[in-house]
C-alpha cells in the first residue's frame, strides 16, 4: 500500500529528529531561557516535567505534522532514500566553577533570610530558580534541602521567643498567633516556589522526605505549637471565645476561623482542641439544661434548645472542621434533650396538646427525632394523653344529659384536632396513628353501650329532614368520620339496635333527609360489618319499597270497591323481624277509619294468604284539614295527635279524662300529645288548655284554640314523643342484651362441638377471644348453666371443671 | 258527616302502619323447632324469602323444611306431625 511507505519512514527517523530537538531546546534553555515559558513552567511545574520527559510523538498522528516535516530538510527525501546522520560529542567537557555551591546557596539563602524578614529580594526569582535547578542538577539536592531547613527551622524559632514572652491577654495573643501563621505561611509558600524545583524531583523521588510545605508545618508545629505553653493559650483562648459568643457576645470569627484552620492544617485539631472543646460544650449544655429546665415553660425551653442547635450549626460553617460536626451536634442533642426527655414530656405534653399549639408541637418532634428513643416516648406519652382526655369527654359519672349530648361532637372536634397534630405535627408517622387509634378504641369503651348508642342518636340527628346545617357533601363527610368513631366501639349491636330504631322512625314518619346519605350510611355500615349487620337494617328500606307498590295497587282496588273518599290512604307494611319490636296498642279510632282499614285489610290478605295485619296506631300519621275562623289549615300530624283534634269536631271543651275515654290512647303516650298540642311553641298551640302550664294534669280542661294563625297553609305539628323515653331506651338496651345472649350460646355450642371436652377455664378464654362484645365471666357461667340444663353439654361426673358435649 | 259546625277537621291523608305475622298454629315449625317469627336454619332472614305452607292436614312449616323432609321420603309423602298423606293445601 502507497500510503503506509511514509509511516514507516517516519517511525524510524522520529527518535533522531526528537534527539536533536530536545538537545536544541536544552541548550537554548540554558542559555538563553525564553521569560514566557520560564513562567509558564513557575507555575505549573507538572506540565514541563512531562513534557521534557516524554518525546512527543504526537507528530505521528497529527496529519498537519506530518506535511511539515515533508517540507523539513531531514524528511524532505524520497520514501526509502534515508540518510545516515552523525552526532558528534562536544569538543570540551563543560566545567563547574569551583565555588558555585557556596555562591549558590549564598545567594538563596540570602533570598530565603529576604523572604522571613519580609523585605525585597535582591535578585531576580527567576534566577533564584534557575540556581534552585543547577543545584538540582549537580547532584546538590540533599544538601539544598537539609540546609534549606535549617534556615527555616532558626527563623521558626525566633518566632517562638516572643510568643512566650507576650503577656498580653489572651485575644491579643491569638491575633499575634494568627499573625505569626499567616505570615509563616505566605513565607513558606514563597520559599517553596523558588525552591519548586527541588521539590519535584529530589522530594518526589524521597518518599521519607517531606515536601517543602509540610516541612513548614512540621517545623511550625514541632517548634511552636508544640511548646506546652503555647498550646495551652492557643486552645484556652479560643475555646473563651467561643463560650463569649456562646453567651452571646460577638466575636472575631475570622481570627477563630483562621487559627482552627491552622490546628487541622498541623494535624492537631482532634488532640490539641476537639477533645477539649467538647468536654466544655458538655459542661456548658449539662449546666444550662438543667438550670432552664427549671426556669422556663416547656415550649420556650424547646425555643431555646431549637436556637442553640442552630448556634451550633452556624458555628460548624464559620469555624469549626466538619469533623467535629457529629459529635458536637450529638452532645448538644444529648445534654438538652436526651436528658430531660421525661421532664418535658411530663410538663409540657398535655398543655401544648391541650392548647393545639401546633408550632411548638412540630418543634417538639423534631427535636425529640434526633434523639434516641425521643418518638417513642412522644408517641407513649401522647397515646396517654388521648386517653386521659378521651375519658373527660366520654365517662359521665352524674349521668348528665346535657354533657351525653355534646359527646359526639365533642368526640368528633377531639378527633379532628388529633388528626390534625399527627399530619401537621408529627410527620404522618404511622407509629402515632396506630396509637391513636388504640387509645381512642381504649377510651371510647371505657363507658359500656352509651357511646354506641349516642353515636347512633347523632347519625339520627344528622340524618332527620330539617337538619339544614349540611349540604350532600359535607353530610358525607361528617358520616365518613362518625365511621371512624363507630370502628372504636366494641358493642357495635348496641348502636345497631339504637340506629335501627332511629332509622325505623325516620323512615315511618318520612322525616328522612335524603335518601341517598340513608343509603350511603348503610353501605358505610355495610362495608364495616359485613352484610349480616345490615340485613335487617336492608329489609327495612325493602318493606318500605313493597309498601309503596302496595299502596299504587291499592288505589285502583279502591275506586272499583267505590269507596275512593275523603281519605287518601297508604299503608306501610312491616315484617316483623326486620324492625324494632312495638307494643301493640290498641286505640279507638272514628268508624270512617275502621272501614278503611277493613278494607285494606281483606285487599292486603287477598294477595297474601296465611298472614294476619297486626295495626300499629302508634306509628301512623295524617293530613288533617282544619277549619279555624281566621283559615282553612292542612295540618300533618300523628294518628293519636288527628285523633284528639277529631273529638273537638263535637265540643269545644273537653276534659283530660274525656279525651282518654274517647280516644283510649294510653296516658303517658295520650299526654305527649296533648302536650304537643296545647303546650308547644305559642304560634302552633291548636288546643288551649286550662289552667296553663307545660305538663298535663288530670283534670286538665282543653279548648280549640279559635285565635290559631300561622303564616303557612300547611303545618307540622311535631310529636313530644319523638323525644326518647327512659323506658324506651332501657328496652332497647335490654333487647341488646338478650340477643348478646343467643351470641353467647351459640359461641359456647360452637366450641364445645369441635373440642368435644374442654375445662372450664378453656372455655371462658375461648369465648372471650370469639365473643365481639364485652361480657361479665358470671353471665358467662349462666349461660353455661342453662345449656346444661338444656342438654347440650354435661359436665364431667369425675371432675365439675370439665364439660363434655352431648350430641 | 256534619258539615254545618265550623271547627270542622276531617283527615284527607292517612299513611297507616301494620305490622304482619303468620297465622300458624303453633309457635315453632315441628321440623326445624325454628319459631314462625323466624326463619329456617339455612335462611337468614324472616320475611318473605323463608315462607310457610300448610297441608291439607292444616300442620304448617317453613317450606324450605317441609321440602326437604319429602325428598328424604321414599315411599310415602307423609306429614311428619300426623303421618297422613301430605298434600299443599291449596
Amino acid at each position: 500500500m502507497p500510503l503506509s511507505s511514509p509511516n514507516k519512514i517516519s517511525l524510524t527517523e522520529q527518535p533522531k529528529v526528537d534527539e536533536i530537538r530536545e538537545n536544541k531546546r536544552k541548550r537554548n534553555d540554558e542559555n538563553n531561557p525564553s521569560p514566557l515559558k520560564r513562567a509558564r513552567e513557575l507555575d505549573d511545574p507538572a506540565n514541563m516535567t512531562d513534557s521534557q520527559r516524554k518525546p512527543n510523538f504526537s507528530a505521528l498522528t497529527t496529519p498537519n505534522n506530518g506535511i511539515t516535516r515533508h517540507s523539513s530538510p531531514l524528511s524532505n527525501n524520497k520514501p526509502g532514500a534515508a540518510k545516515k546522520l552523525v552526532i558528534k560529542n562536544f569538543k570540551e567537557k563543560p566545567k563547574m566553577p569551583e565555588n558555585f555551591q557556596q555562591e549558590t546557596w549564598r545567594k538563596l539563602c540570602e533570598a530565603v533570610e529576604a523572604i522571613h524578614k519580609s523585605c525585597s529580594i535582591r535578585y531576580s526569582l527567576e534566577e533564584l530558580y534557575q540556581a534552585v535547578e543547577n543545584m538540582c542538577s549537580y547532584k546538590m539536592s540533599a544538601n539544598l534541602y537539609e540546609q534549606l531547613k535549617l534556615v527555616c527551622e532558626a527563623h521558626v524559632r525566633t518566632c517562638l521567643e516572643q510568643f512566650k514572652a507576650d503577656n498580653s491577654d489572651y485575644e491579643q495573643f491569638l491575633k499575634l498567633l494568627d499573625f505569626c501563621w499567616q505570615a509563616h505561611c505566605r513565607q513558606m509558600i514563597m520559599i517553596r516556589s523558588i525552591f519548586l524545583f527541588l521539590d519535584r524531583t529530589f522530594v518526589l523521588q524521597n518518599s521519607t522526605i517531606l515536601s517543602i510545605w509540610d516541612m513548614g508545618l512540621d517545623l511550625f508545629r514541632a517548634n511552636v505549637i508544640s511548646d506546652k505553653v503555647v498550646e495551652v493559650k492557643t486552645v484556652d483562648g479560643l475555646l473563651r471565645l467561643i463560650e463569649r459568643e456562646r453567651n452571646g457576645e460577638a466575636v472575631n470569627r475570622q481570627l477563630l476561623k483562621s487559627l482552627l484552620r491552622m490546628l487541622s492544617d498541623l494535624q492537631i485539631y482532634k488532640e490539641a482542641f476537639e477533645k477539649k472543646f467538647l468536654e466544655a460544650t458538655d459542661r456548658l449544655y449539662a449546666a444550662e439544661g438543667q438550670q432552664l429546665m427549671q426556669e422556663r415553660d416547656v415550649p420556650e425551653y424547646l425555643h431555646h434548645v431549637d436556637k442553640r442547635l442552630n448556634e451550633e450549626t452556624e458555628r460548624l460553617l464559620h469555624y469549626l472542621d466538619q469533623s467535629t460536626k457529629k459529635p458536637l451536634i450529638a452532645c448538644v442533642e444529648k445534654q438538652l434533650i436526651d436528658q430531660h426527655l421525661p421532664q418535658i414530656l411530663n410538663k409540657g405534653l398535655d398543655n401544648m396538646l391541650q392548647e393545639n399549639r401546633i408550632g411548638d408541637l412540630m418543634l417538639l418532634y423534631q427535636l425529640f427525632t434526633r434523639v434516641n428513643h425521643g418518638q417513642k416516648d412522644l408517641c407513649s406519652m401522647f397515646a396517654v394523653y388521648i386517653k386521659k382526655a378521651g375519658r373527660m369527654i366520654v365517662i359521665n359519672n352524674e349521668n348528665d344529659p346535657d354533657k351525653d349530648k355534646e359527646m359526639v361532637q365533642k368526640l368528633l372536634d377531639f378527633k379532628d384536632k388529633i388528626d390534625n397534630i399527627i399530619d401537621v405535627c408529627f410527620g404522618k408517622s404511622e407509629k402515632f396513628v396506630n396509637a391513636m387509634k388504640e387509645s381512642f378504641e381504649n377510651f371510647i369503651n371505657q363507658r359500656q353501650n352509651k357511646p354506641a348508642e349516642l353515636i347512633a342518636k347523632y347519625v339520627d340527628s344528622k340524618l332527620k329532614a330539617g337538619n339544614k346545617e349540611a349540604t350532600e357533601e359535607e353530610l358525607e363527610h361528617l358520616l365518613d368520620k362518625i365511621m371512624v368513631l363507630f370502628r372504636f366501639i366494641h358493642g357495635k349491636d348496641v348502636f345497631e339496635a339504637f340506629y335501627k330504631k332511629d332509622l325505623a322512625k325516620r323512615l315511618l314518619m318520612s322525616k328522612s333527609a335524603s335518601v341517598d346519605a340513608e343509603k350511603s350510611m348503610l353501605s358505610k355500615l355495610k362495608q364495616e360489618c359485613g352484610a349480616a349487620f345490615t340485613s335487617k337494617l336492608e329489609g327495612m328500606f325493602k318493606d318500605m319499597d313493597l309498601s309503596k307498590d302496595l299502596s299504587l295497587a291499592l288505589k285502583p282496588y279502591m275506586q272499583n270497591l267505590d269507596v275512593a273518599g275523603l281519605i287518601d290512604l297508604t299503608v306501610n307494611i312491616l315484617t316483623m323481624g326486620y324492625w324494632p319490636t312495638y307494643t301493640p296498642m290498641e286505640v279507638h279510632l272514628p268508624p270512617e277509619m275502621i272501614r278503611y282499614q277493613e278494607i285494606f285489610k281483606k285487599f292486603y290478605l287477598g294477595k297474601h294468604s296465611g298472614r294476619k295485619l297486626q295495626w300499629q296506631p302508634s306509628l301512623g300519621h295524617c293530613v288533617l284539614k282544619a277549619q279555624f275562623p281566621s283559615a282553612n289549615k292542612e295540618l300533618q300530624v300523628s294518628l293519636f295527635q288527628s285523633l284528639c283534634l277529631l273529638l273537638f269536631n263535637t265540643g269545644n271543651v273537653l276534659t283530660y279524662e274525656e279525651i282518654l275515654t274517647a280516644t283510649a290512647i294510653e296516658e303517658s303516650e295520650l299526654k305527649r300529645t296533648l302536650q304537643s298540642l296545647a303546650c308547644g311553641k305559642p304560634t302552633l298551640r291548636v288546643l288551649s288548655k286550662k289552667p296553663k302550664g307545660r305538663d298535663i294534669e288530670d283534670g286538665d280542661k282543653f279548648y280549640f284554640n279559635e285565635e290559631f294563625k300561622h303564616p303557612l297553609f300547611r303545618i307540622r305539628i311535631n310529636q313530644v314523643q319523638m323525644k326518647e323515653t327512659p323506658e324506651e331506651n332501657t328496652s332497647t338496651t335490654e333487647r341488646v342484651f338478650h340477643d348478646r345472649q343467643y351470641q353467647v350460646d351459640a359461641a359456647i355450642v360452637r366450641i364445645m362441638k369441635t373440642r368435644k371436652t374442654l375445662s372450664h377455664n378453656l372455655l371462658i378464654s375461648e369465648l372471650f377471644n370469639q365473643l365481639k362484645f364485652p361480657v361479665k365471666p358470671t353471665d358467662l357461667k349462666k349461660r353455661i348453666e342453662s345449656l346444661i340444663d338444656r342438654d347440650y353439654m354435661e359436665r364431667d361426673k369425675d371432675n365439675p371443671n370439665n364439660y363434655h358435649y352431648v350430641a | 258527616m256534619l258539615l254545618d259546625q265550623f271547627n270542622f277537621h276531617y283527615i284527607s291523608g292517612w299513611t297507616a302502619v301494620a305490622s304482619w305475622r303468620w297465622i300458624a298454629n303453633d309457635e315453632n315449625c315441628g321440623i326445624c323447632r325454628m319459631p314462625f317469627d323466624g326463619c329456617c336454619p339455612d335462611c337468614k332472614l324472616p320475611g318473605d324469602d323463608c315462607p310457610l305452607v300448610w297441608g291439607q292436614c292444616s300442620h304448617c312449616f317453613h317450606i324450605h323444611c317441609i321440602v326437604k323432609w319429602l325428598n328424604s321420603q321414599q315411599v310415602h309423602q307423609l306429614c311428619p306431625m300426623c303421618r297422613q298423606e301430605w298434600k299443599f293445601k291449596e
